[in-house]
């Protein structure tokens, strides 16, 4: 009787520590792989970039440590401010042009009842497209001799023949119209979807008050997706800051440096010059700028994300 | 879905003749964004049915003087089209595939499992969602081309792209979303019949969020086969190239006419994607 007693004791003292190691073990077995991917895939190259920057880091690795070199070398470059200042004109260009178009294309589509989803759909058809391949089509569109076919149309209307891509002062314009082209489709879709969750009562009640229809999408519509507003307007800032593809594939940069990025710049100091280390004090900068950007967007998601 | 009966406008406000201009002029506007969504669909296939010489000929011609449909043939042989749709499907459905398995188990952990330090490793994930891509992209390619320890090198390899692919912020978050939302007594019911973790994670939690899954399964497919950078590095090999890869390295090698045919070949099955996702697109899916 006793000795049920003491080892009924010893059971009850034992299995629940025991249960919850073996629960802890079974949860991080299923963390396990993502774990290890997320701190060799982002977390550690995070922290390497900002150590790679003190270093001089070729094709072989490091070949050790070099102070303020990087630094001072992409301070030093001319190209440092125009890249920089090119890569605020083309977040301001596409925060101009590109974000109110979704806001207005959803707004309309919603209002169309029967093809509503026809429209629906084909505003989203080029969000799919490779971007790589949508800006090889645009190209040829862009051409600037007289074979291109936007100089035919001009002609056609008595206008002079542009260069296009070629000109200093279209060549960023004319990317964030291709940008624009290529992503307003998803960005429609959000703000459909956050538009068919206002209720119905809200604008019921406007419109019973007397305002107009551009009232209500003015007083009420927009004050209602506002929060879905804010967080695509930061995450455009992120993503145009790092603009690389569209002026990789189509202008190299140029012409005379008019669509030189930050990030063209680390794609060539990294893998044409191989110079790691200087690519790194580039990246560095940008991750000082984008992480404001950054922090403001995972405050934004707090309530999606459930972290209060 | 609340707009079924009224928009911004009320049905009877929709069929007053302010509201009539209204929604003409809403009509018009759609229409000419129509136009400029299928132009480059348009132009490139029109260019793909001319000749080499009418492509480069000056003037406004719209439409070929004679399809040559041939082009379309001559350009999936000499693309190999076959090839570099197998090199995407490879490593885009891999991706997916390790998107998948991961994010899933790990969603699981984290709504049901209770592990330690839960909170700081939810806050970490979300943190990697807004972290930027160039700030890791140069220590990631030195380590994945050069492996310490094992001393291997991705290049070329498929694994080189579906490793960093099997990472996505966001299908964890919306998976433990999902995985929140299955009603508790489902799994205690379960518990009670001597169903372990594993068990109740594959005949459970995986089935009753299958459709989410291939919704975000085809979300992240048609994103990774659109990826250029990091493919563009890994893959030197031509033969080991994805369309975009492909398509941009080939740009100047056949005519042009070729080079639209084959533009808008590649075109075809994110087109086909769009049909099915564009009404399966919810404001949730959008981290």
């Amino acid at each position: 009787m006793i000795d049920t007693a003491a080892s009924l004791s010893r059971f009850k003292r034992k299995t629940p520590r025991r249960v919850i190691w073996k629960r802890q073990g079974l949860a991080f077995l299923f963390l396990a792989p993502g774990l290890i991917l997320f701190l060799l895939m982002i977390w550690y190259p995070t922290v390497q970039t900002v150590l790679f920057s003190f270093q001089n880091v070729g094709l072989t690795g490091s070949k050790g440590w070099v102070g303020l070199n990087n630094f001072d070398r992409m301070f030093g470059d001319p190209q440092f401010i125009i890249a920089w200042r090119n890569s605020i004109v083309f977040v301001l260009l596409s925060l101009i042009m590109g974000l109110a178009v979704p806001i207005v294309l959803a707004l309309m589509i919603n209002e169309m009842r029967r093809f509503a989803s026809v429209f629906q759909l084909i505003v989203y058809l080029p969000a799919l497209i490779p971007s790589a391949v949508g800006l090889l089509i645009w190209r040829l569109i862009y051409q600037p001799e007289q074979t291109g076919i936007l100089n035919s149309m001009l002609k056609l209307v008595g206008l002079p023949p542009q260069l296009w891509l070629s000109d200093p002062n279209l060549a960023k314009p004319l990317i964030i119209v291709i940008m624009t082209w290529l992503s307003a489709g998803g960005s429609t879709l959000i703000y459909l979807s956050a538009l068919r969750e206002i209720p119905v009562e809200f604008l019921e009640a406007a419109e019973l008050d007397g305002f107009s229809p551009f009232q209500r999408v003015w007083y009420v519509v927009l004050p209602l997706i506002s929060s879905r507003i804010q967080i695509m307007l930061v995450l455009q800032i992120i993503i145009v800051a790092q603009v690389f593809t569209e002026p990789f594939i189509l202008t190299q940069g140029g012409p005379a440096s008019a669509t030189m990025t930050p990030v063209l710049e680390i794609y060539n100091a990294a893998f044409v010059n191989s110079d790691f280390g200087l690519a790194s004090a580039w990246s560095v900068s940008m991750l000082v700028v984008l992480s404001i950007f950054s922090v403001i967007y995972v405050w934004l998601r707090r309530e999606d994300t459930g972290m209060n | 879905m609340s707009s079924a009966n009224r928009g911004i406008m009320s049905d009877i406000e929709w069929r007053s003749p302010t509201g009539r201009i209204i929604v003409g002029g809403c009509l018009l506007l759609l229409l000419l964004v129509s136009v400029i969504v299928f132009f480059p669909y348009f132009f490139s296939f029109t260019a793909g049915l001319k000749t080499s010489l009418e492509i480069v000929r000056p003037g406004l011609h719209l439409f070929p003087d004679k399809a040559n449909w041939n082009n379309f043939i001559e350009a999936w042989n000499r693309f190999k089209m076959i090839r570099i749709f197998q090199n995407s499907v490879i490593a885009a459905g891999g991706g997916v595939i390790g998107q998948i398995i991961v994010s899933s188990m790990m969603a699981y952990s984290l709504s049901r499992l209770n592990p330690k330090g839960k909170k700081v490793i939810f806050a970490s994930i979300l943190v990697s969602m807004a972290v930027p891509g160039i700030a890791f992209l140069i220590p990631r390619y030195v380590f994945m081309t050069n492996v310490p320890i094992l001393h291997i090198s991705a290049l070329n390899q498929w694994w080189g792209l579906w490793i960093p692919y099997a990472v996505s912020p966001f299908m964890i978050l919306v998976l433990k979303n999902a995985f929140d939302n299955i009603p508790k007594d489902l799994f205690d019911a379960a518990q009670v019949d001597g169903a372990s973790e594993a068990r109740m994670f594959l005949t459970f939690a995986l089935p009753l969020t299958s459709s989410l899954i291939i919704v975000l399964g085809m979300i992240a497919f048609v994103g990774l086969w659109g990826d250029f950078l990091w493919p563009y590095l890994i893959l030197r090999n031509g033969d080991l190239q994805t369309v975009p890869v492909r398509l941009y390295t080939l740009t100047r090698s056949f005519g042009q006419n070729l080079f639209m045919a084959s533009s808008f070949i590649a075109m075809i099955p994110p087109t086909i994607a769009a049909i099915f996702l564009s009404r399966r697109i919810r404001g949730g899916l959008t981290f």
